[in-house]
């Protein structure tokens, strides 16, 4: 998908513009991966579904707030259904108002240079987990592909509560280290 | 700032932006730190740092085909119940089957009542009242004799704060209010002289959802509900 970044940015706008021959479009471009993060996410394929019918009803009433330039494209989308997918976890436990700040900040995101560099930044982000512990580096992950929580995070690796989240916030500073640099 | 967080551990408020891009925080932990990502333009800037860091995970996530279901559902959510029923001629065209059905069945259940009821309403006149992507399915039978319309809801729910209205069209012509209705009670509406003047078969009726106290125009203002035209018994 990374060839059609421009294209799939252009139904994005075209979408802000109300253009549903556009919506059509973008749907069939780009619905396999966002099913595939609500279906990882929430490992139920009928929920997996109607998270993935709300999704793109929030890219179609919020296709104005993508900025070209910022994330890319598919990076956006996949963080619409990513926090909607976590909404739909977390609304499993009692919770407060819907937050969707990840959407908020893309207003200045890194620059085109950068989201041009993406396939290079995998490789960063590869390297930079692979220099951390493997369970660490497991657990970095399960968070964010599998939406785990803490709690979960403490189960699968068999550690007290505390311990996990020290150990995350560790991996996470050297993350930031190594991706810093 | 930091104090009414638990920053126990390493990092704290350093990775707190991740720990909210990754979506870990407990519920208090992290309606706290929007509140700060609202305020507080330097962490934005870290939630920036670890979404766009994080976004090179996305490969992880399998494409995987969703069912074929998904595609027809968004599209009722999103458009079917909001277009305005006057501008759409593709609604009218795709009102005129679900309508006829319902109308057959209406008529037969009009046959096969028995007419002993005193009360009986000896209509002149059917139509199904319906419309893509809204649940609402109102009957509308017309009586002749008594100038009056019979409103039987099939399926339909109040709305809080909205009030559903009644609309009579000939033809191309502007609608004509008949008034507020209620959807959880039968309604029996007069109909109003100037109406009545041309109500007859192939008149549409069709109902809107307004404001409490219905439309603040002369014409609809909400979604149309349900729509159909009056046919012959």
């Amino acid at each position: 998908m990374a060839g059609d970044t421009a294209d799939i940015a252009d139904l994005i706008a075209r979408c802000a513009l109300r253009d549903r021959a556009a919506f059509k479009a973008l749907y069939g471009r780009t619905s396999a991966k966002l099913f595939g993060v609500t279906l990882r996410i929430l490992r139920d394929r009928s929920e997996a579904e109607e998270a993935l019918q709300e999704v793109y009803v929030k890219i179609w009433q919020r296709a104005d707030r993508y900025v070209p330039g910022g994330f890319s494209p598919i990076s956006w989308l996949v963080a619409v259904a990513r926090n909607h997918a976590l909404d739909v976890l977390r609304a499993r436990r009692p919770q407060g108002e819907d937050i969707d700040l990840a959407l908020e900040v893309a207003d200045a995101g890194p620059n085109p240079e950068q989201a041009a560099a993406n396939r290079a930044e995998r490789g960063r982000i590869d390297d930079c987990l692979g220099q951390l512990d493997a369970d660490k580096a497991d657990a970095v992950r399960g968070a964010y592909l599998d939406g785990y929580s803490y709690e979960e995070l403490a189960d699968r690796h068999k550690v007290p509560l505390n311990t996990m989240r020290t150990w995350l916030r560790r991996s996470l500073l050297r993350l930031r280290e190594c991706l810093s640099a | 700032m930091s104090d009414e967080i638990d920053i126990s551990g390493p990092g704290g408020d350093e990775i707190l932006a991740a720990e909210y891009a990754l979506g870990l925080l407990p519920e208090v932990e992290r309606e706290s730190a929007a509140a700060r990502l609202r305020q507080d333009p330097a962490m934005r800037a870290d939630l920036r740092f670890w979404l766009h860091g994080f976004s090179s995970l996305d490969i992880g996530f399998a494409e995987t085909p969703p069912p074929a279901t998904a595609w027809p559902a968004i599209e009722r959510r999103l458009f079917a119940s909001r277009r305005g029923v006057w501008d759409s001629l593709a609604l009218w065209r795709s009102l005129a089957g679900v309508a006829g059905a319902i109308a057959v069945l209406a008529i037969g259940l009009n046959l096969v009542t028995p007419r002993a009821d005193p009360n009986a309403f000896a209509a002149q006149l059917v139509a199904a009242l319906s419309a893509q992507g809204s649940n609402v399915q109102v009957v509308a039978l017309y009586n002749a004799d008594s100038g009056e319309v019979r409103l039987t809801t099939l399926a339909g729910d109040r709305v809080p704060d909205k009030d559903y209205q009644l609309w009579a069209i000939e033809g191309t012509g502007a609608p004509q209010s008949l008034g507020v209705i209620k959807i959880d009670a039968r309604n029996d509406v007069k109909l109003p002289a100037d109406v009545l003047a041309q109500f007859g078969p192939g008149t549409t009726l069709a109902i809107s959802l307004e404001p409490l106290g219905g439309s603040p125009k002369p014409v609809p203002t909400g979604p149309v509900v349900a729509a159909g035209k009056a046919m012959a018994i």
